[in-house]
């Protein structure tokens, strides 16, 4: 959890973040469902069922409330944002109905493309780039398979240098290699 | 009088904007509008006022019929749902027949929903007013239809709601009859232990009250009883009821208990939860009304030990051969006071109720805590039955969950601190915490009780419980949630958990909509005729709610709306007579084939096919028909027309509307 800060915080009246992160989100969710951001009541139900938060500081209900709030740089800079495993208990949840993960995933996007995306995920994303993986495959691995009865290297770009080089094409023209290449 | 021949002549129509004050005038020109019917053919006066419905509105329109002789009257306004009888009753106070008014709804129709568009709006206020000078233009006068009213009451459900209402008529000299399902009338509220916030006994405030429904000369109470089928209208209503056989004779039985002591059968309780147990033949609880015995045939073995038993109390009370018997009655009335059911934990799957054994409702918790229950008011929980030193109480089960039920309960917070209360009383080491989103104490002395019972030790703790875990060594549970006042996720163990399930409609709510033809909210709860200016009527006239039924709320709510509910069905049965709309359908005999398809489509059983000297022809019963015009849009022959709604009108306002458009 970020630690409280020790000065005021100005707040805008308007609901200028939450509806950037609503009309960001319906390129892929309807917009109807996105706009339960608005009833959310703060109960807590997300947060005490989160796997992610028993272990780590993540607190959805405190992003869902500095969102509501306009809080947008506390936001989208907040690293734990990074932990959520978007396993959608809270968004199944809710009593409320609100779309917390979907919200989150959302969030994630503005975040990453203004560059607060962390170290570690932006290597995850150089690997897929270069072997269209996120993650590469070890030795270890490809025994595994063997042992399996299956090929050591599954018939994806590993296998198909063409296909690699479609990806990495795709990549480069919708921005995707622009933004992790930082 | 005029009525009698002014609608003959040309028709003499004066027009009435009203500006509803900015509802209307701050989107809609009012006053072009009125211009704009200046020369109209056949309208006399056309104006525009503040008010229209205001005293002096009224006294304009009213002045007007004399000055002008008008004889149509049209009042550009609101919706006809509130003031189209405040208008009628006005031009007939100048003496002109009450049908001969029509209303353009211009508000919620036009200025309300077009806001932001006031040209397009203006236009559309004007087509509004020209439809509806069409239609006045053509209007006949009607009479209004005067039917004598049966001077007695049915009310559904003997619960507080259902007892208070019936008393209250019956004290006012009207029979009443009370039909409760159960074998004995309290209700829910029967099963409490105290009331919030004043702690008074519940069984001690409502057992003389239940005694005097029984003793009443005017009440005859119907226990173990169902509403079958209610046909008929307002102040002639019929109505079947089943009486369910208690296999013990009611007049016979003088409840000394010797059937039950003899009884070798033992069931779970159903009014103690199914946490206590009961005989076969047994009487709900030791207050119950009517003080008569039942036996349940479903675990009844037949052994006959409590006929023997009674035989030598000198009586002979049960008969195992006792039928299910119909009654018929006449009422004038009918008030719904069904109540409510407790919501079903099991489907809130994360909390375990029906799985873990110490999680329990606050029904259940009502029992436990009742002198009368089974554990004879000492607190223990069920795995082992020993006394839990430490309590969760987890709020809004089943309420404002939008996987459940969207509603609050409005009980549940108060029942809750009442219960927490009762356990610090009875043993004030007792750890108790309360789970909530939003503690909600409105009522009178409501906030004060929180207060006392916070200074009472009782903790709480603003996060809504997601899961509940339990140890299968210990029962004991673990409560997970979010502190969301300090943003922790907090555990925390206890001996028992108490669910504050919320209020649903009774299971048996869509048999009795249907029997009544009352409607219901999206909540499933039945719907009261206007939310605020007749909150216990329905749209069914001479059908009137009080109680949970018609949605949750608590036990002073419930009384008063039951008093309320009995004043206004003591309208029609002192009057003694009620007017009925002579909107209604007409047959033309010459056209009609008979075919019965009217009869079959009529949702109020109001038209029947009859044999006459010119073969089968449909009749309307003009006091049952609501005039809703399903019959005369499915004759095939054309032979039904709607009083006030005939194709001439209709065609007449469509073509107003249309002309000068296209």
């Amino acid at each position: 959890m970020s630690a409280v800060s020790r000065q005021v915080v100005v707040l805008q009246a308007s609901w200028e973040f939450a509806d950037e992160v609503i009309k960001r989100g319906s390129r892929i969710f309807p917009e109807e469902e996105l706009k339960t951001l608005y009833a959310c009541i703060q109960c807590g139900t997300c947060v005490g069922d989160c796997p992610s938060g028993r272990r780590t500081a993540w607190r959805i209900r405190h992003i869902i409330r500095k969102t509501q709030l306009g809080m947008r740089e506390a936001v989208l800079s907040d690293e734990t944002l990074w932990n959520c495993t978007t396993c959608y208990t809270c968004q199944e949840r809710c009593p409320r109905g609100v779309a917390t993960t979907d919200v989150i995933r959302i969030i994630r996007n503005i975040a990453f493309e203004e560059g607060y995306a962390l170290e570690r995920h932006l290597a995850v994303a150089r690997n897929f780039a270069k072997i269209g993986h996120a993650i590469p495959i070890t030795d270890e691995v490809k025994e595994k398979r063997k042992r399996l009865g299956l090929l050591p290297v599954p018939p994806t770009t590993l296998s198909y240098p063409k296909a690699l080089s479609e990806v990495q094409k795709i990549i480069e023209i919708d921005g995707f290699l622009k933004k992790i290449q930082r | 009088m005029a009525q009698g021949t002014n609608h003959e002549d040309s028709p003499r129509i004066g027009v009435y904007i009203c500006h509803c004050g900015l509802n209307i005038a701050g989107v809609i020109d009012c006053e072009k509008v009125a211009e704009a019917f200046k020369d109209y053919p056949g309208v006399v006066v056309s104006k525009d006022y503040r008010y229209m419905c205001s005293d002096p509105g009224q006294e304009l329109i009213k002045e007007d019929i004399r000055k002008y002789n008008l004889n149509r009257v049209v009042v550009a306004a609101c919706s006809p749902r509130m003031h189209e009888p405040t208008f009628r009753k006005c031009i007939a106070e100048a003496g002109l027949n009450p049908y001969l008014f029509e209303m353009a709804n211009i508000r919620e129709m036009c200025s309300w929903c077009h806001t932001h568009q006031r040209e397009a709006a203006n236009e559309k206020a004007i087509d509004m007013v020209r439809m509806a000078v069409e239609k006045a233009r053509r209007l006949q006068p009607l009479e209004t239809i005067e039917v004598p009213v049966t001077p007695k009451a049915m009310v559904i459900g003997g619960g507080v709601a259902g007892i208070q209402a019936a008393l209250d008529l019956a004290d006012m000299g009207f029979k009443v009859y009370m039909v409760e399902k159960s074998p004995t009338i309290g209700g829910k509220m029967a099963l409490l232990d105290k009331t919030f916030p004043t702690l008074d006994c519940s069984i001690c405030i409502l057992g003389p009250k239940m005694v005097d429904v029984a003793r009443h000369p005017n009440i005859e109470l119907l226990s173990y009883s169902e509403v079958t089928s209610v046909d008929g209208f307002i102040g002639n209503f019929k109505v079947k009821v089943l009486k369910k056989p208690r296999y013990v004779k009611e007049e016979e039985c003088n409840a000394c208990g010797a059937c039950t002591e003899v009884c070798p059968v033992e069931v779970p309780n159903e009014w103690d939860m199914g946490l206590g147990v009961r005989k076969a033949i047994y009487r709900p609880f030791p207050q119950a009304v009517p003080s008569v015995f039942l036996i349940d045939k479903d675990s009844c073995i037949e052994c006959e030990s409590c006929v023997e038993a009674c035989r030598e109390q000198g009586r002979d009370a049960i008969d195992f051969n006792m039928k299910p018997e119909e009654v018929e009655l006449d009422v004038g009335a009918i008030i719904v006071a069904t109540g409510f059911d407790l919501y079903d934990p099991t489907k809130a799957r994360e909390y375990g109720y029906g799985r873990y054994p110490n999680v329990i409702t606050n029904l259940e918790f009502e029992r436990l805590v009742n002198a009368a229950g089974p554990t004879g008011g000492v607190v223990l929980r069920p795995s082992d039955g020993r006394p839990p030193r430490r309590v969760a109480f987890i709020q809004c089960v089943g309420s404002r969950n939008v996987s459940a039920r969207e509603y609050c309960s409005r009980i549940c917070c108060m029942a809750t601190l009442k219960h927490a209360h009762q356990l610090k009383e009875k043993s004030p080491s007792t750890e108790v915490v309360v789970f909530y989103m939003d503690l909600r104490s409105f009522g009178k002395g409501y906030e004060e009780f929180y207060r006392r019972v916070q200074e009472e030790g009782v903790r709480f703790i603003r996060g809504r419980v997601s899961k509940v875990l339990e140890n299968p060594d210990t029962h004991n549970l673990v409560v997970r949630c979010e502190d969301t006042l300090s943003g922790e996720i907090v555990e925390m163990e206890f001996d028992m958990v108490v669910l504050a399930a919320g209020l649903t409609p009774p299971s048996d709510a869509e048999h009795l909509q249907k029997a009544l033809k009352i409607s219901r909210s999206p909540d499933g709860f039945f719907l009261e005729a206007h939310p605020k200016l007749r909150p216990v009527e329905t749209h069914v006239p001479g059908i009137y709610l009080c109680g949970t039924a018609q949605g949750p709320k608590d036990i002073p709510d419930t009384v008063a709306q039951a008093s309320a509910a009995a004043a206004q069905a003591s309208i029609p049965l002192s009057a003694g007579k009620v007017v009925v709309e002579p909107i209604t359908a007409q047959v033309n005999e010459e056209l009609c084939g008979g075919c019965r398809i009217c009869e079959s489509i009529c949702a109020y059983g109001a038209i029947a096919v009859v044999e006459t000297e010119r073969g089968a022809k449909a009749r309307v019963h003009e006091a049952i028909c609501q005039g809703c015009g399903a019959c005369s849009g499915a004759c095939p022959s054309g032979a039904i027309t709607m009083k006030h709604f005939t194709d001439t009108q209709i065609l007449a306002q469509i073509r107003a509307l249309t002309v000068g458009r296209w």
